[in-house]
């Protein structure tokens, strides 16, 4: 028998064009608030920041075009661009790895996937502040864990505060690996097993599997959070400032030391390292971006 | 690419379940036959075709390939590839990497591997789509290379689960063309699940029917429709005409009269319901005589409903009184009981004006009828 259009069916057909029309001016109005909002403080602070950093804005005296706040400070701006971008490299390549194994782990939906996805949900409400003073107070060289395992100072490695930001690194692969495991996990449980299976009927191995068919589908999904795991850590302040050494400083910290300085020249510079910042991150969402456009799944 | 297949006493029960989704199902496959497991949803059919495959691991039973056990064997090493009702091609692949996908994995170059692909892409009717991306692909297309993707595996058995129903009714009647079309090049060993009937008969030599985890009737399609071992069978082919009575003498006695068993056939003496496919009824003209081999009931036209070309007729018997006189005490409760199934159903060309009153002759060949158990 044919399907006989219901009276919703007809009804959807008579709407008027001006009614969707007026329902779309409505929803936008709806959300108008907040992107105004999100707007001014995206635009407008970077704008503000901008403008500072070329001088438009002094804090002083007359308001005149130069680039002095990028030269002021041009060394300690590369070797903390230089640091930043390996911080963020780093945790960004660690986070990824460890949460997408964390995510295969959670959709294999056996005990011990359970047990990752409630550690990994655990860790993500958990502010960088005091994962960051967790980490110093177990791995410090009096820190819990050289105490429990009965290791001296002297001979427990410099991990915070030393040459290698270890710390550092480590606090941001603890929260970002759980956001990874948890987006890419949320990605996955909705598509991977039935491709799973038929890969499996296909003589495909456990580990063949995962090389072909669940990476790839997880692909997608593991550049957007390292996207938002790299910018986060390029721009983030506390967990740098806290676990790392006084010099050389990442650009976020250079950035608000200068910002808090008692000299009132200072700010454009802080400003210029911000700009700095910004423009480093738009790069890397622009290369993410691409990325993700050459995945096959993406196109 | 044809093995042989053998379920021995499957059973299935799922954990929490009161009863067993699977319950002790027996039946063989021989390499290159086409069996449909046939039933509705909730019968089971998936969970069978699912332990064959290996992806769920049956409670009891064995499941037999070639006469070897694959208990403890995972999927991949099974020889068997399945197609799922949807295809579920890769989406990061191409159309010609998804066929060649078991190729590669099983590490032959790619070269090879494609090489390989293209003569089932050419199989399916698809030669020259294999560079494309699978979104580029109509629902049809999908699923023909959905098939070739498993073909190219060269599994032992085949297990095509639902695969067509999400398709159209002239796209299903083209896979079905398709899949003979395979079957008479390849002839690999297949295993299909469906809930409709039709598909079954038109794919399938033989059909195990399911009803709540039950084999019902492992047969030739053809007699399952003309030869049903239970009502429960009868019903789900789609029989309509139910006629309790009794056999004694070795005919059955109901309230369309006396009809012997067909030559070669006995029916078990007591209680039995007649049943016969409603397409086997000839109506003929008020008072016409019947012909060898057809027993000729007097009827008259009930109700009629329109059924596209064909038009379906519900026949109440007149006379059934003297009949049941006739018969004896057991044979009057049985038509008793019966009573508002007494008629007769039948399917003529919707060109044939016969109108609801109108008075015919129900024409019923002795050799469609068959008596199961009430």
């Amino acid at each position: 028998m044919l399907p006989t259009p219901g009276p919703g069916a007809a009804i959807a057909r008579a709407r008027p064009r001006a009614s969707v029309a007026r329902d779309r001016w409505v929803a936008l109005a709806s959300v108008a608030p907040a992107l105004l909002i999100a707007g001014l403080v995206v635009v407008g602070g970077i704008g503000m920041s901008a403008a500072q950093s070329v001088g438009l804005v002094p804090l002083v005296g007359e308001a005149a075009f130069t680039l002095d706040a990028y030269v002021a400070n041009g060394d300690e701006l590369l070797t903390g661009l230089a640091l930043s971008l390996g911080i963020a490299t780093a945790s960004t390549a660690l986070s990824c790895v460890i949460g997408l194994a964390a995510a295969i782990i959670i959709t294999q939906g056996r005990v011990t996937g359970r047990v990752v996805a409630a550690l990994s949900a655990l860790t993500i409400p958990i502010p960088h502040l005091v994962g960051a003073a967790s980490v110093g107070l177990l791995i410090a060289d009096s820190g819990l864990i050289p105490r429990v395992l009965g290791i001296a100072p002297t001979a427990w490695p410099d991990l915070v505060g030393g040459p290698w930001w270890v710390a550092v690194v480590l606090e941001y692969t603890w929260k970002e690996s759980a956001f990874v495991a948890l987006v890419v996990a949320g990605v996955l449980a909705t598509r991977v097993a039935r491709y799973d299976e038929t890969a499996a009927l296909l003589g495909a191995s456990r580990a063949r599997r995962l090389r072909h068919v669940v990476i790839p589908l997880a692909t997608p999904a593991v550049i957007v959070s390292a996207i938002i795991i790299f910018v986060y850590t390029l721009g983030s302040y506390e967990v740098a400032w806290l676990l790392g050494r006084p010099y050389p400083e990442p650009l976020p910290v250079l950035a608000f030391r200068l910002f808090t300085s008692i000299t009132l020249t200072s700010r454009p510079e802080a400003a210029a390292v911000a700009v700095a910042t910004t423009l480093v991150s738009l790069l890397a969402v622009a290369i993410g971006m691409a990325l993700l456009r050459r995945t096959p799944l993406w196109k | 690419m044809s093995a042989s297949l053998a379920l021995d006493a499957l059973t299935k029960t799922f954990d929490g379940a009161d009863h067993a989704a699977v319950d002790a199902v027996s039946f063989s496959v021989a390499p290159g036959e086409c069996l449909a497991i046939l039933g509705p949803s909730g019968s089971g059919k998936s969970t069978v075709l699912r332990s064959i495959a290996g992806l769920d691991v049956p409670s009891s039973g064995r499941i037999l390939v070639d006469g070897a056990d694959v208990a403890g064997l995972a999927p991949e090493r099974r020889g068997m590839a399945m197609v799922f009702q949807r295809p579920l091609l890769f989406p990061h692949l191409s159309v010609l990497d998804n066929v060649a996908f078991a190729a590669t994995v099983a590490g032959q170059p790619r070269r090879e591997a494609r090489a390989d692909a293209t003569q089932f892409l050419e199989l399916v009717q698809l030669a020259g789509f294999g560079s494309r991306p699978v979104t580029a692909l109509s629902g049809g297309q999908e699923q023909r290379v959905a098939l070739a993707r498993a073909l190219a595996a060269r599994p032992r058995v085949l297990l095509l689960d639902e695969p067509f129903s999400a398709l159209d009714p002239e796209l299903r009647s083209d896979m079905h063309a398709l899949l003979a079309a395979i079957r008479a090049q390849v002839a690999p060993t297949v295993v299909m699940v469906t809930h409709d009937r039709d598909e079954a008969a038109i794919v399938a030599d033989r059909v195990a029917l399911l009803k709540r985890g039950r084999l019902l009737q492992h047969d030739a399609v053809e007699r399952l429709y003309t030869r049903p071992v239970s009502l429960d069978v009868s019903r789900l082919m789609g029989g309509r005409i139910e006629l309790a009575g009794v056999v004694r003498d070795g005919a059955h006695v109901s309230a369309i009269g006396r009809v012997a068993a067909p030559e070669g056939e006995t029916w078990a003496e007591g209680s039995g319901v007649l049943v016969v496919r409603q397409e086997a009824i000839q109506v003929a003209a008020a008072g016409a005589s019947a012909p060898e081999g057809f027993v000729a009931v007097d009827v008259v036209v009930a109700d009629r409903r329109a059924r596209g070309p064909r038009a379906e007729l519900a026949l109440a018997i007149s006379g059934a009184g003297s009949v049941v006189e006739a018969a004896t005490d057991q044979a009057t409760d049985a038509l008793a009981d019966a009573s508002p199934a007494a008629e007769l159903v039948a399917e003529v060309p919707a060109s044939r004006p016969l109108a609801i009153g109108e008075r015919a002759t129900a024409l019923i060949p002795r050799s469609a009828c068959t008596v199961v158990a009430g």
